[in-house]
């Protein structure tokens, strides 16, 4: 038995808020969310029932059942991160609230409800010339989750992280109390995350999700961009071959290689000042060799033919789309001044035109992000850390101080610069994800795993780094800035009811 | 790979990314209509999915959860549409549909399943040769007279039961397309019998092979090389089904392929119609399940590389075009595009032994396809195979829609 069950007098309270067709304490239906997530090291624990609230409202009545009775509970809808669970909790899931409360065109903003996905939020966008960045996850992902997690995104060079994106939200505390946060607080509609006063968006602001974030958010309304692209997908073909094909003269991906990732380096930061590209990153290679792969065996065939691992290591991606085609010109003149001062060459037009079939509605729709995970299933950004562009490559150079042990016993891919840094606001600041694949048929991967985390925060540790893993030993890192760690646990005992 | 622990690859890769839910990114056309699960948007729990039932067949093969009634009854609500398979494999290298359709063969090994309707459909096929009862004198009770028939063709016209016993307007009318297009062919009369579909798909896996052997076995005693059929149903059992358990070395082909065929070369032309909108529905079968499986042995080992290769069915090859160019052809035809269409179609609701089972359901899906096709201000609703045919019409009448559906044959035969 994997759950312990809700006594039946609660089940009846919580049965009487949703209705019998939207609770469930079957087994069956729980099998369901038990399911190790993609960088869990554990299945999560049994839950004691699971409910589809279907507005604030009854998830706010949840929410004080849950505290009258001393239940532990967690919200959710795309599913991840549920092994942090407690055995005995009660699940809201929240895809039943999935309405788009509002798209206002002139102020260039969307209400949303946390379910609402990607899939469904960002066609009616561009049909109304609207468009906003989309953090790196799956199509049928949550946009408020998104929204409210760290955000980042391929394209935050140009624009920024999609929490820099969120405006004004309604709240469910810890306690129990549906909030209005930012502008909303203050009766002045929706266009603001704070009001007057500190923010409080850290609250809500987890780093994986809810994964260390308090409270149900419950409506939120996120800034958007002007789309001047077709107002639908130019979608060709059939799955897997998908081809998005925008306008030739307004969007085109390169790819240069440079003799130093100090060079890669200094081309992100001048092509930053220029102000040119709406996206520039020193990208993963192996991810991106999957990314444009149809199956496991065809990366192989790839990857084992070695011309990406001779191309690619050290390689910055431009995407340069513009508004119109003498932007474009002119954007494109720009960049190969830059890259040609930095001895940067055009990669091998086999990978380049691989990318530019693809990574257009990789980049805008990011349709097919799960491919990563095509190579056994395991899959973990090792690194998550934002800081200066410079002090992102700093990191970068020591991940050879740790990684080619896993590499060399065949626990990890052999892709020692599977790393990424993404310049965000045109290189103010910089965010670096070390991307690790290993597989979840082997028996060993949970302390593999665990091995390569605890080496990475060690090596991060050891040269004063904070771009340690999430999961890696806050206690440790925290002196070294602020005791934030203190802090974090000290606001979270203040909110818990 | 035919055995639930075959799948185990699949069960532990899946990583809960929610693709075999939703409509494909390229594919996204606005907040409605982006789901592609029938089950999880009628029933909400993820257990109602591909990925909760891969989950539900981990845990059973891993002993942890145990049969009850509810879960019985969950991994039959399934309609095996493939949505979810085709989904996830436009980014994974996972066996959703397979490991499903496994499942379903474990709860009847373990003597589980199926659900009663099911056996009684199995005794029906066992006993007339049909899934509805009926007199196997009468299968051939539609052939109209005066049909052209080549005793000596290797090609064969294969009616179906729904064609041959409830819908004998769409068997007349293909073979009456064959002997416009020129084709010579024969018929099987009393030999035919069901193809076996719906015991595939209910997991009574015994009794589907001994059906495959005896209609293989009759194939080869008329002497037939290539099979042609009008109904989609058959068409993905005998290019789906029929290879993982027997030799099924003959061609498949479905009428709308001939006909596009009789249409390029000019065999067929199409007149005038009066103007008429319509939007196409890709059956499951004929669209993205209905590849050729090519059975596959072997390793997968770390990282998921296939030794040997595997040939994957990622519905990229299903009947997508041939039924959209005859539309095409008829002059006086506007087609329209429903917003979840070809690898991502919406099912109809008649398929997975479903009907039988939970026809309120599969009214449901039918009634959510039937708004889809509504949504594109087509005035008709077309489709080729007989099982969505009564899926939809049930729908048009219980939601007194304007639509009419006509199945393709009915509107190229006008046509000619």
């Amino acid at each position: 038995v994997w759950a312990l069950s809700l006594p039946q007098h609660i089940y009846k309270i919580l049965e009487d808020i949703v209705g019998p067709e939207y609770i469930s304490d079957k087994e069956c239906i729980l099998a369901a969310y038990r399911h190790p997530g993609p960088a869990s090291q554990q299945r999560p624990a049994g839950f004691a029932a699971v409910i589809l609230p279907g507005s604030a409202e009854e998830t706010q009545k949840i929410v004080k059942i849950c505290i009258r009775y001393g239940l532990k509970y967690a919200a959710t809808t795309s599913l991840l991160s549920l092994e942090r669970m407690q055995p005995g909790s009660v699940l809201l899931n929240l895809q039943r609230m999935d309405r788009i409360l509002e798209i206002n065109s002139e102020d260039r903003f969307a209400i949303i409800e946390p379910g609402v996905r990607h899939v469904q939020l960002k066609p009616e966008l561009l049909l109304k010339g609207l468009n906003y960045p989309t953090a790196s996850v799956g199509p049928g992902a949550s946009v408020l989750a998104n929204f409210i997690a760290s955000g980042d995104h391929h394209m935050q060079h140009g624009t920024s992280r999609v929490n820099r994106y969120l405006l004004g939200l309604e709240w469910i505390s810890p306690s129990g109390e549906l909030l209005k946060m930012g502008s909303l607080a203050h009766g002045a509609g929706w266009f603001c995350p704070e009001g007057p006063g500190p923010s409080l968006r850290g609250l809500i602001k987890g780093f994986h999700g809810w994964g260390g974030s308090f409270g149900i958010v419950t409506k939120i309304a996120i800034g958007l961009d002007v789309w001047k692209g077709p107002p639908v997908i130019p979608g060709e073909g059939h799955s897997p071959n998908f081809q998005v094909r925008f306008p030739a003269d307004r969007h085109k991906v390169f790819i240069f290689k440079f003799p130093t990732l100090d060079k890669v380096r200094d081309t992100m930061l001048e092509m930053g000042k220029a102000e040119i590209g709406s996206a520039v990153l020193k990208f993963f290679y192996a991810t991106e060799a999957a990314l444009t792969t149809e199956s496991a065996n065809d990366f192989w065939e790839r990857w084992n033919s070695g011309l990406y691992q001779k191309e690619l290591p050290r390689a910055l991606w431009v995407y340069l789309a513009t508004n119109t085609p003498e932007e474009f010109q002119y954007e494109e003149r720009v960049m190969q001044d830059i890259v040609r001062e930095n001895e940067g060459q055009p990669v091998d037009e086999s990978i380049r035109k691989k990318y530019d079939d693809n990574l257009d509605h990789m980049f805008i729709i990011v349709s097919f992000l799960q491919r990563v995970l095509r190579l056994g299933g395991g899959w973990m950004a090792v690194k998550l850390g934002g800081d200066s562009v410079s002090q992102m490559f700093e990191v970068a150079k020591v991940i050879p101080e740790f990684i080619n042990e896993f590499i060399e016993k065949k626990q990890i891919i052999d892709a020692p610069f599977n790393f990424q840094i993404i310049p965000m606001e045109y290189g103010h600041l910089a965010h670096i994800e070390l991307l690790i694949f290993y597989d979840l048929n082997s028996p060993d991967w949970p302390k593999n795993l665990q091995s390569f985390l605890q080496r990475s925060a060690e090596t991060d540790i050891r040269h004063g780094f904070h771009a340690a893993s999430p999961a890696g030993d806050m206690e440790k890192i925290s002196p070294l800035y602020s005791n934030f760690y203190s802090w974090n646990k000290k606001i979270r005992e203040a909110f818990n009811p | 790979m035919e055995s639930l622990k075959d799948y185990l690859h699949t069960m532990r890769s899946c990583n809960l990314c929610g693709q075999c839910k939703w409509i494909l990114g390229p594919k996204m056309r606005g907040w409605r209509y982006a789901e592609i699960c029938p089950i999880h948007q009628r029933f909400k729990f993820d257990a109602y999915s591909g990925q909760g039932l891969i989950n539900i067949a981990q845990e059973i093969l891993e002993g942890r959860l145990k049969y009850e009634d509810e879960l019985i009854r969950l991994i039959y609500s399934c309609l095996t549409c493939g949505a979810c398979d085709v989904n996830c494999k436009s980014i994974r290298d996972m066996e959703v549909m397979d490991t499903i359709l496994a499942l379903r063969a474990k709860c009847v090994e373990d003597g589980r399943g199926p659900l009663p309707e099911h056996r009684a459909i199995a005794q029906q096929i066992e006993q007339y040769h049909n899934p509805f009862g009926l007199p196997h004198s009468l299968r051939f009770d539609w052939l109209p007279p005066g049909t052209r028939i080549s005793a000596d063709s290797s090609i064969a016209y294969f009616a179906g039961c729904s064609s041959a016993y409830k819908h004998p307007e769409i068997a007349v009318n293909n073979v009456n397309l064959l002997n416009a297009s020129g084709m010579e062919f024969k018929v099987l009369g009393e030999e035919e019998i069901c193809c076996g579909v719906s015991l595939w798909r209910t997991g009574q896996i015994d009794s589907f092979v001994k059906t495959a052997e005896h209609n293989l076995d009759t194939f080869k005693k008329c002497g037939v090389k290539t099979l042609i059929t009008g109904c989609a149903e058959c068409f993905g059992t005998f290019r789906g089904g029929y290879p993982r358990f027997v030799n099924m070395d003959i061609e498949v082909l479905h009428i709308t392929q001939v006909v596009q065929n009789a249409l390029s070369t000019g065999r067929l032309k199409p007149k005038p119609k009066p103007n008429l909108k319509v939007t196409y529905h890709d059956p499951c079968f004929l669209g993205r399940l209905s590849e050729k499986y090519i059975p596959w042995q072997g390793e997968i080992q770390a990282f998921g590389l296939h030794v040997p290769p595997k040939t994957w069915r990622r519905g990229t090859f299903g009947v997508y075009e041939s039924p959209r160019e005859i539309l095409r052809s008829i002059p006086g035809i506007e087609l329209v595009e429903m917003p979840r269409n070809a690898e991502n179609a919406f099912c109809c609701g008649g398929g997975g032994g479903v009907p039988s089972v939970n026809p309120d359901f599969t009214n449901w899906v039918a009634a959510e396809r039937i708004e889809e096709a509504q949504s594109t201000g087509a005035t008709a609703l077309v489709s080729s195979c007989p099982f969505c045919l009564d899926s939809f019409n049930a729908a048009i009448k219980a939601t007194r829609s304007h639509l009419r559906y006509y199945d393709l044959s009915e509107l190229i035969m006008q046509a000619i």
